[in-house]
Order: structure tokens, then sequence, then C-alpha cells
């Protein structure tokens, strides 16, 4: 039997997508030869199973948000959608945990556990679209994350289903807990080539009293980046400390400005208070203004500001440095595009180190050599800050001209080798990964 | 036990002599037999060496060695660990890392510290703490054990419930990878390139390697601290008033809690100010900045008075305070005056299990003709039962050991975890299968196999398919150098 059949016979026939329903999952460019949308983690069993055997590679498909992260597949092979597994499975506030199917949106999912006065403390951009399982797989992040970590501090149990179609359980229920190798730190970030995350168990938080969210204003960036070094040396304790240029600031209806901070409080009403009127003094010697407060609605547009900075964006990228040299890497960065005669638009989770940079095309038909080169001095200012960079998304002929990771060494080497242990046939989104996992 | 013949014993010494030099090696019978065990003398097992390098080079060189020799090693710390994962459990090299125990560089900047393993917990504290900073996660054997150690068993401690555990802390590890090469997994920046490998590393319990170098997250000193004594009648009232604290939205730093056994037993022995008479306290700090301390501690009050707390007090002092904690911390000095020896359990179960849990553990101790204290972080459901036990007397030691394995069965059953903290090693291998199916644990030999392909990286702990030659029983309990000398205790 062919493997479309063997599919419709695992999942229903309304749920296996060909020819023009594949529009959508398109994947740069290559056409997937299917689509199928499984019901249960027995179904994703069953279809991996059957692709693992007919030699077609899976790439997991949650929101979409993520899948132009990467080096383009060779082939785009069989998509494999997680939506259906939207449930939330469990949610016991006295225990502060909760265990929801990958294919929930984490919109969804913090208005479930927002509903029980309860939150969880990881704030990815696009919501809406994004899902619990395609976030943890792409370890996307927000804001707050200056204060609550990132997936890897709040993940404590997973399920996935392996390359051979096996369900396999990491971690648990409970928030702490060190029996045998801690899996769902393996899941994050493996961007969907080490199994597919079907369930998964976070820590949650209760929702705070209060929230605030304010804006410093600065002439310079560089007296911006001393702020920050400010902020992380006093005794406060912002839950969100992003900087953002002037393109980034103007993409969220910022007042110009060459840079602006902005710091989010949440605590008691007091705390809040006292907080912010305590910033005004931390950032006052650096040469910032007097903090303003930022509409709410603004905290979900933080992360994406350098994106949306730009109708038509060349490339994005991100660039992990140490905390005390983000301003420094914004500022080489936007100058380095500037020599090319390019336009760039940074934003970072300043206290934190994690920068976002994108780049404005220019016309219809740009030249992918500027792009890329500029691209590499990017890369290039990540280095001397002590970190790595990845292009996060470009149009083809970009990612054809430099690589979208950087080069792992040799703990790239060791990656390989869990590869080849956990998925020996490259089932898995195969050679979208670091060092061509 | 010894893998090695008696002709080949001179020669290896020789050699690992040439490469950590002639001081740097052991390998008489009664300098082997110090290292025989670790915090959990339930089980003993000898080396053919203990070698002490001083630097990465040399732990790579020593791992070559013993790939070309195929004879096992382990990575050995403080030896303050409770699961026996530090014993050579197949004969071989102990490695021990306690040479290695400097403090690299300190970061303030981007608070970051980078340190050799050998360094003990506290060291790091007190290295930074003039400059306003600390090593949040805080073991109660901090006096003594290694971050090399925290590292392999993902160490948590009183704090943990709002600082997380030695993982949220690690960015980078330097590690000697089980063939002998050396790699960096993660670095200094906050987020990994590919996988979280210095995140999957941490709590393999010296399964993946030996780390040399460790990057971790330091943390600036809170501005204010609070404590709070919470006393309840009942034991269910105080597990309702860890769910209660949570459902006001507030995340303590810590919460403990103490039963009346241990209540007993540490005022007959230190009179910290407990109500003898109380069936549980609870002991919850606060911590963060200094407005709205009082709020906090308000509505923690409330919390616990709702669900049923007889008294409610909060240190005016820091006097107070460190007398209140000395409560906590001085039970395993008190208990060794009601009972010649105990053994202490660690497992978890989902908070809102605890009357359910605690009340089990009870019965089952009891139908073993045993006392058992219970002293453990209850904020995260993390349970320490210490059952209390006489050595001498014929059986006993093997009771204890089964109504262990029993309440580790309830622990699963409630859907929570056989360790909390002190890890698997040797002693818990046979009870993953009570919480992981076959398909989880092949999937995890898998992960092992991508790090340690040959198996000679501390053979015979985790997985359960013991074939090693580890002596067990009867042997007592015997109390850490550092518990002996007041310094911590086990829970
Ligand atoms: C009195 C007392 C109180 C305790 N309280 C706590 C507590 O509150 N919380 C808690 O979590 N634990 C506690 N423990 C357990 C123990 O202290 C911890 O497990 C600690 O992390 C062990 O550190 P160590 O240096 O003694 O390691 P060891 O016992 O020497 O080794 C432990 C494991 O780490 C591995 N290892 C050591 N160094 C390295 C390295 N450099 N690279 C790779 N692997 C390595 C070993 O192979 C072994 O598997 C307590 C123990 C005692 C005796």
């Amino acid at each position: 039997m062919p493997l479309l059949d063997k599919l419709r016979a695992i999942v229903g026939p309304a749920h296996v997508l060909a020819g023009t329903e594949l529009s959508p999952y398109v994947i740069e460019g290559r056409t997937p030869e299917a689509a199928v949308r499984p019901g249960s983690v027995d179904e994703v069993a069953a279809v991996i199973a059957q692709a693992a055997e007919a030699g077609v590679p899976v790439v997991p498909w949650g929101g979409g948000s993520a899948v132009g992260v990467g080096v383009p597949p060779a082939r785009a092979g069989l998509v494999l959608l997680l939506t259906r597994l939207s449930a939330l499975v469990e949610h016991e506030p006295g225990d502060l945990t909760a265990t929801a199917q990958a294919g929930v949106t984490v919109a969804a999912l913090q208005a479930a556990l927002r509903a029980r006065g309860q939150w969880l403390s990881l704030d990815p951009p696009d919501a809406a679209r994004a899902t619990l399982g395609g976030v943890l797989a792409a370890n996307a992040s927000g804001p707050r994350r200056h204060l609550y970590g990132t997936a890897r501090d709040l993940l404590i149990g997973v399920t996935v289903v392996t390359a051979d179609g096996a369900v396999v359980h990491g971690g648990g229920k409970v928030v702490k807990n060190v029996a045998g190798y801690d899996l769902p730190k393996l899941f994050i970030g493996s961007y969907g080539t080490l199994g597919v995350i079907v369930e998964a168990t976070v820590k949650l938080r209760p929702v705070p009293d209060e929230e605030r969210l304010v804006a410093v204003r600065f002439e310079r960036l560089e007296d911006a980046g001393a702020a920050v070094r400010a902020l992380l040396a006093s005794d406060l304790i912002p839950n969100a400390v992003d900087l953002m240029d002037a393109p980034a600031g103007a993409a969220l209806g910022l007042p110009p400005a060459p840079a602006t901070l902005a710091v989010g409080f949440d605590g008691l009403g007091e705390q809040v208070d006292w907080q912010v009127a305590a910033l005004a003094s931390v950032v006052a010697p650096c040469g910032g203004a007097k903090p303003a407060p930022l509409p709410p609605a603004l905290w979900e547009r933080l992360a994406a500001a350098a994106r949306d900075a730009f109708d038509a964006p060349a490339a994005m990228m991100t660039l992990s440095v140490l905390p005390g040299v983000v301003a420094d890497t914004m500022e080489q960065g936007a100058e380095a595009a500037r020599q090319r005669g390019l336009a760039s638009a940074w934003c970072a989770h300043a206290g934190v180190g994690h920068v976002t940079a994108t780049l404005r095309a220019e016309g219809e038909r740009q030249d992918a050599a500027p792009i890329a080169a500029v691209l590499e001095d990017w890369r290039a200012a990540a280095h001397a800050g002590g970190g790595h960079a990845s292009v996060t998304w470009a149009p083809l002929p970009v990612k054809s001209a430099l690589p979208v990771w950087d080069d792992a060494g040799a703990a790239g080497r060791l990656m390989q080798r869990i590869k080849a242990q956990l998925d020996p046939n490259n089932v898995l989104n195969p050679g979208r990964f670091v060092g061509g996992i | 036990m010894a893998t090695l013949t008696a002709g080949r014993k001179p020669v290896l010494r020789r050699e690992l002599e040439a490469l950590v030099g002639a001081d740097g090696v052991l390998s008489e019978p009664d300098e082997l037999l110090v290292y025989e065990s670790d915090g959990l003398t339930l089980f003993r097992a000898l080396a053919d060496f203990i070698v002490f390098p001083t630097s990465v080079e040399q732990v790579s060189a020593v791992v070559r060695l013993a790939n070309r020799e195929a004879i096992p090693f382990v990575a050995r710390g403080a030896g303050t660990g409770l699961a026996g994962g530090c014993l050579p459990a197949e004969g071989g090299l102990v490695i021990s890392l306690m040479r290695m125990n400097r403090v690299l560089e300190v970061d303030y900047d981007n608070q970051i510290a980078v340190v050799e393993p050998g360094l003990v917990n506290l060291h790091l504290s007190q290295a930074v703490g003039p400059r306003g900073f600390y090593y949040a996660p805080d073991p109660s054997s901090q006096q003594a054990c290694t971050i090399g150690g925290n590292i392999a068993t993902n160490s948590g401690g009183p704090h943990t419930l709002k600082y997380g555990v030695t993982v949220n802390h690690v960015l980078g590890l330097e590690v000697v990878l089980p063939d002998g090469e050396i790699v960096w997994l993660g670095g200094r920046t906050r987020d990994a390139l590919g996988y979280d490998l210095a995140g999957v590393f941490v709590g393999s319990e010296g399964t993946f390697g030996i780390a040399t170098k460790i990057v971790v997250r330091i943390l600036r000193k809170p501005q204010a601290v609070k404590t709070v004594l919470a006393v309840f009648d009942r034991i269910e009232q105080a597990s309702a008033a860890v769910s209660a604290i949570i459902a006001r939205g507030l995340v303590p730093a810590a919460v403990e809690m103490i039963d009346q056994l241990t209540i007993q037993a540490v005022e007959d022995a230190f009179g910290c100010g407990y109500p003898r008479d109380a069936a549980a306290a609870l002991l919850i700090e606060l911590d963060g900045l200094a407005v709205a301390m009082e709020t906090q501690a308000e509505r923690i009050v409330a919390a616990c008075r709702d669900a049923g707390a007889r008294e409610v007090r909060t240190a005016a002092s820091e006097a107070e305070r460190q007398l209140l904690w000395k409560g906590r911390k001085s039970a395993f000095g008190a208990y060794g005056r009601v009972s010649p020896a105990y053994m202490v359990m660690d497992g978890v179960i989902p908070r809102t299990k605890l009357p359910y849990v605690l009340g089990r553990v009870n019965e089952i101790v009891a139908a073993h003709g045993l006392r058992v204290g219970n002293v453990f972080h209850a904020g995260d459901g993390n349970l320490h039962p210490n059952i209390l036990y006489d050595p001498r007397k014929p059986g006993e030691e093997a009771r204890v050991v089964d109504a262990g394995a029993q309440i580790m069965k309830v622990c699963a059953e409630v859907g929570g975890s056989i360790s909390g903290e002190h890890g698997i090693g040797l002693e818990k291998a046979d009870f993953m299968p009570f919480i992981f199916t076959a398909a989880d644990l092949a999937f995890m030999q898998r992960l092992k196999d991508a790090f340690n392909p040959r198996g000679l990286c501390n053979p015979g702990k985790v997985f359960p398919t013991r074939k090693s030659c580890v002596e067990t029983g009867p042997v007592a309990y015997r109390p850490h150098a550092i518990e002996t000398q007041g310094l911590a205790q086990r829970f």
C-alpha cells in the first residue's frame, strides 16, 4: 500500500492533505509530499513509524511560525501537523504545574491558566499562532525571560514520539526531579530533530497583583548600554529589560529616540511603584529620561520589534552575547550595515544578551552578496562579544551565501553523535540544524 | 573486584605517576579504603587507583590511559553523594577533582563565575560575597560538597523553590568526554548554540564525562529577608498551608516542614523555641525587595491561619531568624540523640498530595516496626523521610531499605519521582522502572551511548542492570565527616 493510503488508514482521509491543500506548508520553496493531521499521540507514533519505513522525512509543524528557521531542507517530505493535539491535559493550581498537548497555542494555554490565577512565565512572540511544542522545540522566549528564564527553566516533563515511532517520556510532573537523564533539556531548542514533542508539563507562577512597563529614552545607544549595566548592578528586580534602537522603537510607535529601554516590573503594587521610582534614579546618571508608562499592549510586541521595523525584511539574525556588550554589539552591527548602504533595526532582551536584528530589503531583486556580507559582519560581532549568531530568516540566495548556523566545533560532533544514536535513519527534520543535523 | 592483574598494577601506577605526579596517585589498600563509599555507606566498592589530576590536560590524559587499558573510571568530588554515585562499581580508577578547586574568574558585570569542579560550593558564595553576590543552589552539604558533584547530581537546597536547582544556574561546561576529548558544552551566554548539551550534562551523574570547568551564574544578594514560623496541631493543616500560600500568589524563597518527632528531638537537644506538642511546623522564608516585605509576610500569616495554624511567628531579629533555622538545620544532630542511626530517603510528590503521602509514609514505616522523622522541602514537594533504626539489631537495616523502596513506590504512584536531589546512582537504579518505561530507559541508554559508547565512564549507575562488584550491607549507616563535625546535615 502506498504511504498516503497507509496514512489515511491511520488518521482518516480528511486529515491527510495533498495537492493544492499543501500550499500553506511550503518550506523554503519546497512543497511537501503530504501533510497529515493526527488526532492522538498513538496516531503520531503510527504516522512516524510509517514514514520512517517508507524513508520519507518528517517535518513536525506546530503553528509554523519558526518553520523558516534553519538550513533549507533537501526534501520537504511529510509535514506532521500537531494542531489537533491541543488539549490542556491537567492543571492543578495547588501544584503550580500544568500538562498540555503540544499543539495548543501559547495564547490559548495562557488564557486557560489565567482563568485560574496562574500563567506560564514564557512570552514568545506570535502567541496566537505559536504552539507550546513549537515554542519548546525552537526555544522561543520573550521579554520576561529576564526574570523568569527560558523553556529550560520551566519545562519539567516531556512526552515525545521518537524517530522509530516509540512514545518516550522524560522528566515528570513534579517541580524537582533528578531521576534519569534530563530529556526535557535535550528537546528544548532541538527543532524537531530528535523527536516530536507531543505533550509537555511546565512549572507555573501565580499571576502577579500588578505589572507595569515603562520606557526610558536615551540620546545615545551607548548610554542605554551603561544604564542596563547600572540596572543589573542595582537592587531592582525588573522582569524585563528590553533595548531598542530608533527603527525598532518606531516599529512599536514609541516617541523617536536613538535608544529606548523598556523596563518591566511585577509584584505587589507597592513594589512596582517603588521600583518605577527607583528606576529613574538608576538611569538618570547615564543620561536616561524620566521613565514614562507604556501601554500594556506593547508587552507582546517587544520581542518582535526589530522584525516588525520594516515592511520587507532582507534577513534576520539572532545574536547571543554577554549582557554587558549588548549596546556595543547593536551599535557596531548597525554601523556595519550602514557601511554597505543598508538599513537595520535592532532590539534586545538586554539583561540576558539576546539580540535580534533585521536588515531592510532594498527593492525587489536585491543582490544577496551585500546582505550576506553584513550578516557575516554581525556574526563576527557576536563572536567578539563572547557569543554566537544564527540567521533566523533569509531568502534562499542569502542562505546559500553563508552558513545559517555557527560552527559548533567539537560540541557539534557530539551533537551529531547524539542525532545518530536517536535518529539513525535521519527521519526527523533532516539537514536543517547545527552541524548538518 | 580489581580488573587488573597483580603484575599490571605497578606498571600502570608508574604511568599514572608520569601523568599526574608521584603524589597524585594512591593504590595502597588502606588508602583505597577511604574512597570505598560516599555519604551512603550502605554500598562499598574498591578502586585500583585514586588519581588526583590538577589540570584538564591531566584529566584527559588519565581518561585516555583508562581507555587504552579498557578499565573503568569515575569522577569523585567530596564524596558527600547519597546514592553511591561516585563509587568505582567495577573497580578501576577514581578520578578525584579535589585538587582542581580554584575560582578561575568572576565577571561581576555579566554576573557569571568560572570555577573548577573541585571548588566547594560554599567557597564560591564566600568568594563573591564581599561584592554583594552569592551562588544560589544551597545544598545542606554546601560546606563540603563540590560544584562538580553538584553539576553531576543537579543538586538542590531549601531555596530551590524560588531560585531553581543547579541546572538553572549553569551556562557552560568544559568537559573531558569519556574518550578523553576536551569539549566545551554551552558557554558564557544564556542561550546555547545547537542542543543544550550543558543542560543535558547536568544531572547525568558522572556518566557523560568529567566536568573540568564550570560557568555558573551568580546572583545579587536580596535587599531583605523575612522568616516566619507557623505551628500546626495537625500535619494536614500544615500541608494545606503550603498550597494556600501558593494560591495567594506568593512564591517564598523557601518553605520547609518539620514534623513532631523532629521538633521534639530538636527541642530536647537544642531548644530552638519550637512548641514540643505541635504536630508540624512550617519554616517559611521570603526574600527580595525591602519594600512591601511586611505586606507579603501578612499574606503568609493569613494563609497559615486560614489553614488552621495555632501560632504564627515572624522572626523579629536576625538572631531569632538564625535560631529558627537552627531548629531546621540541626535536626540531624537531634536524631542522633534519639536513635543510633537513620537513613534519609529522597522522593518528590505533587504538592497537593502531601497529606496523603505523609500518612502513607508513617504507615509504611510503622508496619516495618520503625520510626520516622520528616523534615523536608515542602514547597517543592521534596520529601526526606528519615527512618531511625539500630544497625546492631539484626535485620533492622534490611527493613529500612525495604520501607524505603515502598515509600518510593508511593511517590511514583501519586505521579511523583524517586529522587528530587540525591540522584539514582547505585541506590535507586532498580527503582527506575517505577517511573520509567522500558522505552524511556532504552532512549536514555542511547543518549548515554552517544557520550559514553564504551561504557567505561562510571559504569553500573542509573540504569537497572546491576552486574557490578559492589558490596552492600550489613553495614551501619556512618555519618559523613561533615556531619560529625557539625557542618551539615542530610536534608
Ligand atoms: C550531610 C549531607 C547533606 C546533603 N544535603 C544535600 C542537599 O541539601 N541537596 C542535595 O542536592 N544534596 C545533598 N546531599 C548530597 C550531596 O552532597 C550532593 O549530591 C552533592 O552534589 C555531591 O557532591 P560531591 O562533591 O560530594 O560529589 P560526589 O559524592 O563525590 O559525587 C557525586 C556524583 O558526582 C559525580 N561527579 C563528581 N565530580 C564530577 C565532575 N567533576 N564531573 C562529572 N561528574 C562528577 C560522581 O561521579 C558522582 O556520580 C547531602 C549529603 C550529605 C552527606
